[in-house]
């Protein structure tokens, strides 16, 4: 038997429907319409999602926590620096004189504290669980 | 547990609830995304961002719509601007009209396999070729059965837009096949004896 191209097999198939079983067009076109088209994710998707979500979450967590700790230490400091003021003879000028002194070495000396800080709180906790996780 | 637990679970830090949402609009966004992007590779790396635009956006979402239109949004919006960027790269042919070709799959088929899955199956294709909107919208009210305001709400469509893009591709697909019946109608009876 001779073999169709595909669209003599539509034809066909549609001619056959039209005159030998009363076929709607509209009626396949609604269950055209219908039909689950073939897009597949793959098995893992969910899980391979979830996980990077968990990250993503565990991320945004151990920033809030390095946030508030670095909150606190401020509020900390300003409090000491708020009795110092009260309590002993400090001035603003000799505060001044004294930063600008030693710019250098107070913004060297709290860059490696928030650094110190930041890496104990985020990035070694967040390594360590994505290692844990993988 | 209706969308509104849901989503207070999910926002709580509960994977599970996550991974139920993922598995419960899965279907929703593969279809939305896979019907305009039209790219295996492409699919699931932009079902895998929707998901996580939904998971980082999530505590917007004040309920004023559904869950399932929301995703919709963001699933709809994310794979218009992958589809703008590949066509932008010249990685996809665009065209208002559809461009239907049918490639000779499955040769092996004789008449007595000719059922009506294949007319479904060269239908569905049919489908695939026509033009973006076209298909966003048929696979929106038909497959997910949204309703004209929803999709307006998805797409930002107008709802007469909608209306006339459906009614469209209808008839765009009913003449392309009675006008091939009708030409070949004859020819293929003499090809087949």
């Amino acid at each position: 038997m001779k073999k169709l191209p595909v669209w003599n097999k539509l034809i066909y198939l549609l001619t056959m429907y039209n005159e030998d079983r009363n076929f709607d067009t509209d009626k396949l076109l609604k269950e055209a319409f219908t039909s689950e088209p073939e897009f597949k994710l793959s098995e893992n998707f969910t899980d391979a999602l979830v996980k990077q979500v968990e990250r993503r979450f565990a991320w945004k967590q151990y920033l809030r926590e390095f946030a508030i700790y670095l909150a606190v230490i401020l509020g900390i400091m300003l409090v000491a620096a708020v009795l110092a003021f009260v309590w002993y003879d400090v001035t603003v000028s000799g505060w001044m004189a004294f930063f600008t002194k030693n710019a250098s070495l107070v913004v060297g000396i709290n860059l490696l504290l928030v650094f110190v800080l930041f890496a104990d709180r985020v990035l070694l906790r967040y390594f360590m669980y994505k290692a844990s996780t993988e | 547990m209706n969308d509104a637990q849901l989503v207070q679970q999910v926002l709580n830090g509960n994977n599970h609830a996550f991974r139920f949402l993922v598995g419960k609009y899965q279907r929703l966004v593969t279809h939305v995304v896979g019907r305009i992007i039209q790219q295996e590779d492409e699919l699931e790396d932009i079902c895998q961002e929707v998901f996580i635009k939904v998971f980082k956006t999530l505590k917007r979402f004040r309920g004023d719509s559904k869950l399932s239109t929301w995703i919709a949004t963001i699933a709809y919006n994310t794979a218009i601007t992958h589809y703008r960027k590949l066509k932008r790269r010249g990685e996809l042919s665009y065209s208002e009209e559809p461009n239907i070709i049918l490639a000779e799959k499955d040769p092996g088929l004789n008449q007595k396999s000719i059922e009506k899955e294949e007319a479904k199956k060269y239908l569905m294709q049919l489908i695939e070729s026509l033009p973006v909107n076209y298909r966003t919208v048929i696979t929106l009210f038909h497959l997910e059965e949204f309703s004209y305001k929803e999709i307006e709400e998805i797409t930002g469509m107008p709802e007469g837009t909608i209306k006339s893009y459906l009614s469209r591709a209808r008839k765009l697909l009913k003449g392309k096949i009675e006008k091939v019946a009708r030409l070949e109608q004859t020819n293929i009876f003499v090809d087949y004896v």
